[in-house]
C-alpha cells in the first residue's frame, strides 16, 4: 500500500476525529442550544454572536450544525447495526442452515428489494400524527433505513455462510459431534467476522447520505432538531452561491465526513469483496 | 480381540438420480486393525467415509443397505443419535489440516470444543484431556502452542493437531480419509508411524482411505481396492501386493513407483 494512501487514510480518521469531538461538545459550543429563536436577527449573515449566521426565524445555524451533526453521526451507526444484525440473522443463519431455509432467506431479501421504499417512507410517516415529537420522527427514520437496508449485506452473508457450510473444518467439527447452534456461535460466526465488521462500516456513510435524502424531501427527523438532511433543506430557495456562501456549511460538512468515511473504509470494502 | 468385527457395511450410495457412486459396497473392519481403502480420485472412497459418519444428507444424496457398527445400524439411526457416535466412538481426520482446522480459533478452542462435544467437566478436566491428547501425538502441550492459530503452525504440526482432536475420546474407529496426501515424504512418514503407535496403544481400528498404495503398505494389515464404486479386492496387505488378483489391482501394482534398479543394485552391493 502506498504511502499516499496511508497519508490520506490517516488524515481522513483526523477529520473524522474532529468533526465526532466537535458535536459531542455541542453543549460547551453552544450552550444556548438548536432551538433557541434570536428573533431580532432573524436570518442574519456570520458574526461574533453567530458564526454561521441565523435561519429564517433567528436559530443559531452553528447550534444546529453541531447538534446535527451529533444526530446524523449518531444514528447512522445505531441504523448500521440494526442492519448488520438483521443481515446476520436472515443471510448468516439461511445460508448456513442451507436448502430451503437458505431459499427462503432469499426470497425474504428479494421481497424487501422489491419495495417500493420512498413510498414506504411516505407512507409511514403520513401515517405519523403531524404533532409527531422530534425524537420519535429521529427512531422512525433510522429505524426505517435500518430495517429496509439490510437486503444486499444479507445476500453476502447467505453466499459466505453457505460456502462456510460446506467448508472442511465446519465438516471436520461435525464429525468431532459438535452441532447446531455451538457449531454456528462457535465455528461459523467468527468467521462471518470480517464480512459483518465490514458491512457494518460501510453502511454508515451510505445511511448518512439517505438520512440527508429525506430530509429534503421533508421525510427525515423533525423540527425544531436538527440532521443534515433537514439543514440542506434550507438550501432549497437559493439562487446564487456567493450570495450566502455560509448556508453551504452543512453540505460542505456532508461531503467532507462521506468523502473520510469512504477513504477510511476502502479497506473494509476490499474484505467484505 | 482382532476377529471381532467391528464394523460390517454393505452400502449403496447415489446423488439425486445420477447413477450410484457406490454400488453394493461389502466391507468388514475388525476391533483393533488397520484397514487401507484404496481406489483412484471418484472411485467413493470419501463417499463411504461419510455415509460411515452419516453426513452425506446435505449432499442430497441417498445411502441404501446397512452399515453396522458396534451392534447397531448407523443407517436407521436418528441424526441426535448419530452425533452421539460421532467423534466419541466414531472419528474423523480428513486429508488438509490447515483447512480442516478453524482459521478464526485458536488450538485450544477447538480442542476444548470438541471434547465438549461428549463430555461435561470442570475447565481442569478439559485443560487435562487436551493436555493428555496433544502428548499422545507428540506434540507440546504449553499455553505458548495452545494460544497459536493454524495459520501459525506447520502443515504436519496441523495434521497432529487434527490427529489428536480425533483421538481426545479414545473412538473405536478412526477413518483417516487422504490424512497423509497433501503431506511431504517425511512428514508423510511421521504421521503413519504415529498412526500405527496410537492403533497398538489405544486398540483403535482405523480405516485408512489413499489412492497412494504404497503408503497403505506401510501401515495397513489388510488393503480393500475400490474401483467405480465396487469393491473388486479384498485381502491381507501381502496378498494384495504379492499377488493381486483383479486386473485393476495389478494396474495399480504396474505403476507403483520403483527404485530404479541400478540405484537397488548398488545399495544391494553395499549391505
Amino acid at each position: 500500500m502506498s504511502w499516499r494512501t496511508n497519508l490520506g487514510r490517516a488524515l481522513a480518521c483526523a477529520v473524522l476525529l474532529l468533526v465526532v469531538s466537535l458535536s459531542l461538545a455541542a453543549n460547551w459550543l453552544a450552550p444556548a442550544g438548536y432551538a433557541k429563536q434570536y428573533r431580532e436577527a432573524a436570518d442574519a449573515p456570520p458574526s461574533r454572536e453567530h458564526w454561521l449566521g441565523t435561519d429564517e426565524i433567528g436559530r443559531d445555524r452553528f447550534a444546529r450544525v453541531l447538534y446535527g451533526t451529533r444526530i446524523s453521526l449518531l444514528l447512522a451507526p445505531a441504523a448500521a447495526l440494526l442492519t448488520t444484525l438483521m443481515a446476520a440473522l436472515v443471510g448468516g443463519l439461511g445460508g448456513y442452515l442451507g436448502g430451503r431455509w437458505a431459499r427462503g432467506a432469499m426470497a425474504v431479501t428479494d421481497l424487501f428489494l422489491s419495495l417500493p421504499w420512498l413510498f414506504l417512507l411516505i407512507t409511514v410517516r403520513a401515517m405519523m400524527p403531524l404533532n409527531v415529537s422530534p425524537l420519535a420522527s429521529v427512531l422512525v427514520t433510522f429505524l426505517m433505513l435500518g430495517l429496509l437496508g439490510w437486503t444486499s449485506a444479507a445476500r453476502v452473508l447467505c453466499s459466505t455462510a453457505g460456502s462456510l457450510r460446506e467448508s472442511d473444518f465446519v465438516r471436520q467439527a461435525r464429525a468431532s459431534g459438535i452441532c447446531g447452534w455451538r457449531l454456528f456461535w462457535i465455528h461459523v460466526l467468527p468467521n462471518l467476522k470480517p464480512v459483518l465488521y465490514a458491512q457494518f462500516w460501510i453502511s454508515i456513510p451510505a445511511f448518512i447520505l439517505s438520512e440527508a435524502n429525506l430530509g429534503i424531501l421533508g421525510l427525515g427527523v423533525a423540527e425544531p432538531m436538527p440532521s443534515w438532511g433537514s439543514l440542506l433543506k434550507e438550501l432549497e430557495g437559493m439562487v446564487s452561491v456567493g450570495e450566502e456562501p455560509w448556508k453551504f456549511v452543512p453540505l460542505i460538512l456532508l461531503v467532507v465526513v462521506v468523502t473520510s468515511f469512504q477513504l477510511v473504509l476502502s479497506k473494509q470494502e476490499e474484505v467484505a469483496a | 480381540m482382532q476377529s471381532e468385527v467391528l464394523l460390517a457395511a454393505r452400502v449403496s450410495v447415489r446423488y439425486g438420480d445420477r447413477p450410484a457412486v457406490l454400488r453394493d459396497v461389502e466391507l468388514k473392519i475388525r476391533r483393533g486393525e488397520v484397514l487401507g481403502l484404496v481406489g483412484q480420485s471418484g472411485s467413493g472412497k470419501s463417499t463411504l467415509a461419510m455415509a460411515i459418519l452419516g453426513l452425506l444428507e446435505r449432499k442430497n444424496s441417498r445411502p441404501e443397505g446397512t452399515i453396522d457398527f458396534d451392534g447397531c445400524d448407523l443407517l436407521t439411526l436418528r441424526e441426535r443419535e448419530l452425533r452421539g457416535l460421532r467423534g466419541r466412538k466414531i472419528a474423523l481426520v480428513l486429508q488438509s489440516p490447515l483447512s480442516s482446522l478453524n482459521p478464526a480459533l485458536r488450538i485450544r478452542t477447538q480442542l476444548r470444543e470438541a471434547w465438549r462435544a461428549h463430555a461435561a467437566g470442570s475447565n481442569a478436566n478439559c485443560e487435562d484431556a487436551i493436555r493428555a491428547a496433544l502428548e499422545s501425538v507428540s506434540l507440546p502441550s504449553s499455553d505458548e502452542f495452545l494460544r497459536k492459530y493454524p495459520s501459525q503452525m506447520s502443515v504436519g504440526q496441523a495434521q497432529r493437531v487434527l490427529i489428536a482432536m480425533a483421538v481426545m475420546h479414545r473412538p473405536a474407529l478412526l477413518i483417516a480419509d487422504e490424512a497423509t496426501s497433501a503431506l511431504d515424504v517425511i512428514t508423510q512418514s511421521e504421521i503413519l508411524k504415529l498412526f500405527r503407535q496410537l492403533n497398538r496403544s489405544f486398540g483403535m481400528a482405523i480405516l485408512y482411505i489413499s489412492h497412494d498404495l504404497a503408503s497403505v503398505a506401510g501401515i495397513c494389515d489388510r488393503i480393500a481396492i475400490l474401483h467405480q464404486g465396487q469393491i473388486v479386492e479384498i485381502g491381507t496387505t501381502e496378498q494384495v501386493l504379492v499377488s493381486p488378483q483383479h486386473e485393476y489391482t495389478q494396474r495399480l501394482m504396474a505403476v507403483m513407483p520403483k527404485m530404479p534398479q541400478g540405484i537397488a543394485l548398488g545399495r544391494a552391493a553395499a549391505n
